[in-house]
């Protein structure tokens, strides 16, 4: 049994891979579950033993791709608090948002067996929560798009603007707009506690969601 | 049965958001599933009459259903609207019940799956205390037969299996770890079994799979297999039917990580392996209590209707009777072959789909060509992005399951093999010459007859 300790280089970073790899399944997820593109460009696959719906579009996989490689140094580094899609109408206006809080504990040692597992487990709840949660949600507006936006601590937008990490990638500061969104709704999903991190699911609605601006 | 399940199911389908399958229940309450299948019923019912919140139910259909003058047992998971529109078509009805009941409307079955898996793996040991199924030849093997299989195993990678008495322990190996066709993977009978195995431990995504994860989720797999042992099979023969997955932990066979012995020994054996449908008991050739992670049930490799019939949620096992049968959908032109062939699954939305022919003799290791559909994307000459699927032909061999999740662009289709076998080779080889030419969408009328 491997322990590893937050000094470690390693640790960061499997908590880094695990995280962005259980975030772009879950964003396919979301993408199919809340009918943002139609349901033809997506095709099962299996992750955590479970079948789960990802899409085969190139440009969209690459895109989804680029953003979480972009993030993925921000998760290493624990500065990054929020992890959220939102799926805005035609008019750019945020209809839902999709917020991963993400909060990863400062001093850990884990024993890397079972605890993986353990974790598996608790992110498979998550995408049954993903899948179920239109039970909960209002239907979208047709033509909904979708953005990922990142919360993070002071310092590090800073130096995301400084380092390009993927070229022809920006990263630019969200407005207003999309961030806020009228009459919110919360309604937690999950919330999943364990050594390696601690990260809480809720999707923002807006009461109104074919509200004319 | 005092009422307070009725409000237990309340909680959990209108509380906690559930998606509550019966087999989930059973587990759960520690009830017979049959009980729990009742249960529903009468929660669904008593729901209804109230009229209040909305909610959904799938049905588990299956009888006899009758195919271009093929009679075969089907099984299936549908939704609720569907449900008369199903019933009409089946020539004979042998069971519906509830299969779960939820608040959300599912796009697809995938979470029915998810949310049995992580019950099942909770009481891996016992996960067949509750089921219907049962076969009393049917018992777990000592660790000494146990080891003396695997010792079998070991050598015979590289020889041929030709001796009845190994071959016998084989199929009984094979057989267990034929897992039990779930769904989709009941048409692929003998490529079902290694291919779970080692699905499993893929993950089929996208992206590069993170080694650590991939270490811990052999490990809760290898945990059963250590626990479960063997089985002998007395009565590993070619049944007719394959089981759709809720069909007991009888059918339930190998665990997901098996060793790679037993690996090779699946080849051996057929689709038999039936896992008999819950009304049939003794057909199981497998009473395994052991229930290892249900990843074989849903594959992602979805053959065939778990794909074809998305829209319908339907999960459609087609028996492969006496004569051969050929799926409907998937190829349209084939009729009979003289061979039982696994049908292939429709092209639709497959990623993988296999045809083999029907084996006559378990013990020997074949090399066979078999169509593979391939998935492929590039743009044409508008700019626009296709993906195309088609069949390509692909040499394999029996022993070899080894299948990575087809990845955007073409992969490549030949694993080393270690042997062939010289029996079948003439089979392979008319085989072969029918199958060249399979690189168009629609498999030609030829590509399955075989010489007569």
């Amino acid at each position: 049994m491997t322990t590893l300790t937050r000094q470690d280089i390693n640790f960061g970073q499997v908590v880094a891979d695990i995280l962005c790899e259980f975030l772009e399944v879950a964003i396919h997820l979301i993408l199919y579950v809340r009918e943002v593109y139609p349901s033809g460009i997506f095709q099962k696959r299996k992750k955590y033993n479970v079948p789960v719906q990802m899409s085969c579009h190139p440009e969209l996989n690459q895109y989804i791709q680029d953003t979480l490689h972009c993030v993925k140094p921000l998760i290493e580094k624990n500065d990054a608090e929020k992890v959220v899609v939102v799926i805005m109408d035609k008019e750019h206006h945020p209809v839902e948002r999709f917020v991963f809080e993400i909060s990863q504990p400062p001093l850990l040692s884990i024993s890397s067996d079972i605890l993986l597992s353990h974790v598996e487990q608790l992110l498979r709840a998550f995408i049954l929560k993903i899948s179920v949660c239109d039970a909960i949600l209002n239907n979208n507006p047709p033509g909904c798009s979708f953005t990922v936006l990142v919360h993070t601590r002071d310092v590090a937008t800073r130096n995301m603007e400084k380092v390009q990490v993927i070229k022809d990638f920006p990263w630019i500061v969200a407005d207003e707009q999309e961030v806020n969104m009228q009459e919110p709704k919360l309604i937690p999903l999950k919330t999943m506690t364990s050594d390696i991190v601690k990260m809480q699911l809720y999707v923002e609605e807006r009461a109104q969601k074919t509200q004319v601006y | 049965m005092d009422e307070l399940y009725l409000d237990n199911i309340d909680e959990y389908v209108n509380d906690h958001n559930k998606i509550v399958t019966y087999k989930w229940l059973s587990l759960t309450l520690g009830v017979h599933v049959n009980t729990a299948k009742q249960m529903l019923f009468h929660y669904l019912d008593h729901k209804r009459k109230e009229s209040s919140a909305q909610l959904h139910a799938t049905y588990l259909v299956s009888g006899k259903f009758v195919n271009n003058g093929q009679t075969c047992h089907k099984v299936s998971v549908i939704r609720e609207e569907q449900l008369e529109d199903v019933k009409a078509k089946m020539s004979l009805i042998a069971s519906v019940h509830v299969y779960s009941i939820q608040k959300a409307l599912l796009k697809d079955s995938g979470p029915l799956y998810g949310v049995d898996y992580d019950a099942v793996r909770d009481n891996l040991k016992n996960c067949s205390r509750f089921s219907a199924i049962r076969c009393s030849s049917a018992v777990p093997m000592s660790s000494q037969e146990l080891q003396q299989v695997k010792e079998i195993q070991r050598p015979p990678t590289s020889e041929p299996e030709t001796k009845k008495s190994v071959s016998n322990i084989q199929t009984a190996v094979a057989s267990k770890a034929i897992k039990p066709q779930k769904g989709i993977m009941g048409m692929f009978s003998n490529k079902t079994a290694s291919k779970t195995q080692n699905s499993t431990k893929e993950i089929k995504t996208e992206e590069k799979d993170s080694p650590m994860v991939e270490a811990p989720k052999s490990k809760p797999a290898l945990k059963p297999n250590s626990l479960m042992s063997m089985f002998e099979n007395q009565t590993a023969k070619k049944t007719d039917k394959t089981v759709k997955e809720e069909a007991p932990p009888a059918a339930k066979a190998a665990p997901a990580a098996k060793p790679a012995a037993v690996q090779s020994s699946t080849s051996t054996s057929q689709p038999q392996n039936k896992l008999s449908h819950k009304e049939e008991k003794e057909e199981a050739t497998v009473a395994k209590p052991q229930k290892e992670s249900k990843s074989k049930s849903k594959r992602i490799q979805d053959s065939d209707s778990e794909e074809e019939k998305m829209e319908k949620k339907k999960r459609r096992r087609i028996k492969k009777p006496e004569p051969d049968s050929s799926d409907e959908e998937v190829i349209p032109d084939s009729p009979q072959k003289k061979e039982t062939k696994e049908p292939s699954p429709s092209p639709e939305k497959q990623l993988e789909s296999v045809t083999h022919s029907h084996q006559e003799n378990p013990d020997k290791r074949v090399r066979k060509r078999r169509r593979v559909l391939k998935s492929k994307t590039f743009v044409d000459e508008e700019g626009c992005i296709v993906t195309e699927k088609a069949y390509e032909s692909e040499s394999y061999s029996e022993s070899e399951e080894d299948f990575k999740a087809p990845k955007q662009a073409a992969r490549d289709p030949f694993k080393g093999k270690l042997h062939s076998n010289g029996k079948d080779e003439k089979k392979s080889r008319q085989k072969a010459s029918a199958n060249t030419n399979k690189s168009t969408k629609q498999a030609s009328i030829t590509g399955f007859f075989q010489k007569k």
